[in-house]
C-alpha cells in the first residue's frame, strides 16, 4: 500500500539527542521498491547521494523548497483563520479560569513555521500568548526563523522536542502533522500531553472522505511543481486518521483531557470538509470554552 | 472584428497577469506576499503585451499576404467570435469565484479552491485548445489553423516562460 511519505523516509533524527542520522538511498529505495510505489523510487533515484548516503544538504533543500510549495495547502485552505478560529475561545477559556501568563501556544512539528507566523502578522491573539514552533529538522527551523525575521514576526522556533520543552507548553497545536503519527506511536504522541502545565491541544489534518484521495491529487497535480510535494501531499490526505482514531488515541493516551472532533461537516449539509480538527481541554476549562465559541459550537462534534 | 479581437485581447492580457501569479505561486513562504503577486502580475501583464503586439503582427502579415484579404478578415472575425463563445464563459465562472472569495468564509473560500480554481487552471490548456478548435470549425482555412495554433501555443507557454524569471529551486 503507497501510504509511506518521501520525506519521512529520506530524513531520520534521534529522538533523544536529535542528532541527524545518516539515511542510505538503498534503503530508501528498497522500502518503496517493496511498497510497489514506482512513482517514490523515481523521485528517490533523482535525489543526491555520497556513497550512498543521502546528501543532507540536498535534501535540507529540497525539502525547504517542498514546503514552501506545500504551504499553498495552508494559504489556499486557510488554515490560519481555521486555527484562529478555535484558538480564541480555547485561549478566552482559559483566561477567563485564570491559567498562568504567559500562555505558551507550542506548534508540534512547525515545519516552516506557516500558522504560528500567520498568527504573529494577525497580531490578534493576545500580548499574554507566546508563539513558539518546535521540529527536529534545523533546515526547516532555520528558515521558519528567517521568514519571521523578515516580516518582523513575533514568533519563536526552536529545533526541540515540543513536549519536552521547559516551561512546557499551555497548549499544544499541529497542522498537518499528527498523520505522520502511526500506530502506537499516535497513543504515545497523545500521552506526550500530559503534563500538568498543558491545559488544551488542538490537531488539525485532512479529514479522509471517499473523495480526498481525488481532490487531493487534483489540488497537489495542478499546484505543485516538485514531484515530492505532489507525491508526499496525496498520500498525506489518503493516510490522515478518521475521527474516531483520533478521538481514540486521545483517550486512551490523554484520559486527563475531554475531546471532540471539530468542522468536520460543511454546516448542516453531509459534505465532507478538507481538514478536521481535534480540540482537547481539561475538564475544568469545557463550559468557558462553550460560552467563548458561541453559534460555532454547532460545529463541535459529542465530547467524550 | 476589431471589437472581438479587442476582447480577446483583454482576455489574454487578464489571463497573461494570471500566468503572472500562477508563475509566482509556491516561490514565496512570506506571510505578506502582496508586493511578490503584485511584481509578478505586472510582469504576467507585460510579457502579455509583448505577445498580444506579436499575435496582432502575425494576423495582420496574415491578412496582407492573403489573396482576397476581405474574405480572410471576415472568416477571422467568424473564428473569434466563436472562441469568445468558449472563452468568456469559462472567465466568467472564474470571475464568479473570485467574487464568492471575497466573502469572509473559511468555507467558501476552501470551496472556490477545491471547486473552481483548481480544476480549472487544470482544464485551461484545453479549454484554450477546445475554444480555437470551436472557432476554426467556422473557417478551417490553413492559414487560420496554422496561425491560430501558433498563437495559441504562444499563449499557453507563458506560465512556463515566466517561471524562468525565478531561478531553479529559489525561495523568495
Amino acid at each position: 500500500m503507497n501510504d509511506l511519505e518521501i520525506s519521512d523516509e529520506i530524513l531520520a533524527f534521534d529522538p533523544e539527542t536529535l542528532a541527524r542520522i545518516p539515511v542510505r538511498k538503498s534503503d530508501v529505495l528498497a522500502k518503496f521498491a517493496a511498497a510497489s510505489n514506482r512513482r517514490a523510487v523515481r523521485i528517490v533515484q533523482g535525489m543526491a547521494d555520497r556513497d550512498d548516503v543521502l546528501d543532507p544538504d540536498a535534501v535540507d533543500r529540497r525539502l525547504v523548497r517542498v514546503h514552501c510549495e506545500m504551504q499553498r495547502v495552508s494559504e489556499e485552505f486557510q488554515h490560519g483563520q481555521r486555527v484562529a478560529e478555535i484558538l480564541r475561545p480555547v485561549l478566552e477559556a482559559l483566561r477567563r479560569t485564570g491559567v498562568p501568563r504567559p500562555m505558551r501556544l507550542v506548534d508540534v512539528g512547525c515545519g516552516t513555521g506557516y500558522v504560528l507566523r500567520w498568527l504573529a502578522a494577525q497580531g490578534d491573539l493576545g500580548d499574554d500568548v507566546e508563539l513558539i514552533g518546535a521540529d527536529y529538522h534545523p533546515a526547516l527551523v532555520g528558515e521558519a526563523m528567517r521568514l519571521a525575521r523578515l516580516e518582523d514576526l513575533n514568533a519563536s522556533f526552536r529545533v526541540v522536542n515540543a513536549f519536552r520543552l521547559d516551561p512546557p507548553a499551555t497548549l499544544y497545536l499541529s497542522t498537518c502533522v499528527i498523520h505522520h503519527f502511526r500506530g502506537a506511536s499516535l497513543d504515545q504522541f497523545f500521552r506526550c500531553h500530559e503534563s500538568p502545565e498543558t491545559k488544551a491541544f488542538v490537531h488539525i489534518d485532512f479529514q479522509p472522505s471517499p473523495i480526498a484521495p481525488f481532490g487531493s491529487w487534483l489540488f497537489h497535480a495542478v499546484r505543485m511543481r516538485d514531484p515530492l510535494a505532489k507525491h508526499d501531499g496525496v498520500v498525506s490526505a489518503i493516510r490522515a486518521h478518521p475521527g474516531s482514531e483520533l478521538l481514540r488515541a486521545s483517550r486512551e493516551g490523554a484520559s486527563g483531557f475531554v475531546r471532540a472532533m471539530y468542522g468536520t461537516r460543511m454546516g448542516f449539509l453531509p459534505i465532507p470538509r478538507a481538514f478536521h480538527s481535534l480540540i482537547g481541554l481539561r475538564p475544568e476549562y469545557r463550559d468557558a470554552f462553550l460560552q467563548a465559541i458561541g453559534p460555532r459550537r454547532s460545529r463541535l462534534g459529542a465530547w467524550e | 472584428m476589431i471589437l472581438l479581437l479587442a476582447t480577446l485581447y483583454v482576455l489574454a492580457s487578464i489571463d497573461a497577469a494570471a500566468s503572472g501569479y500562477a508563475a509566482a505561486a509556491g516561490r514565496s513562504a512570506l506571510i505578506r506576499k502582496g508586493p511578490h503577486y503584485r511584481r509578478a502580475m505586472l510582469r504576467g501583464f507585460f510579457a502579455g503585451q509583448v505577445t498580444a503586439a506579436v499575435s496582432l503582427t502575425l494576423i495582420l502579415t496574415i491578412v496582407r499576404l492573403s489573396p482576397d484579404p476581405s474574405a480572410l478578415r471576415s472568416d477571422i472575425a467568424r473564428v473569434a467570435l466563436r472562441m469568445l463563445q468558449v472563452y468568456l464563459p469559462f472567465a466568467t465562472i472564474l470571475a464568479g469565484a473570485f467574487a464568492l472569495r471575497t466573502l469572509p468564509s473559511v468555507d467558501i473560500r476552501s470551496l472556490t479552491s477545491t471547486l473552481v480554481f483548481g480544476p480549472l487552471a487544470g482544464i485551461r490548456p484545453l479549454v484554450g485548445v477546445g475554444g480555437l478548435l470551436w472557432g476554426v470549425w467556422a473557417a478551417p482555412r490553413v492559414e487560420i489553423v496554422v496561425g491560430g495554433a501558433v498563437l495559441l501555443a504562444l499563449w499557453l507557454s507563458l506560465e512556463r516562460a515566466l517561471g524562468y524569471f525565478y531561478r531553479a529551486g529559489e525561495v523568495v
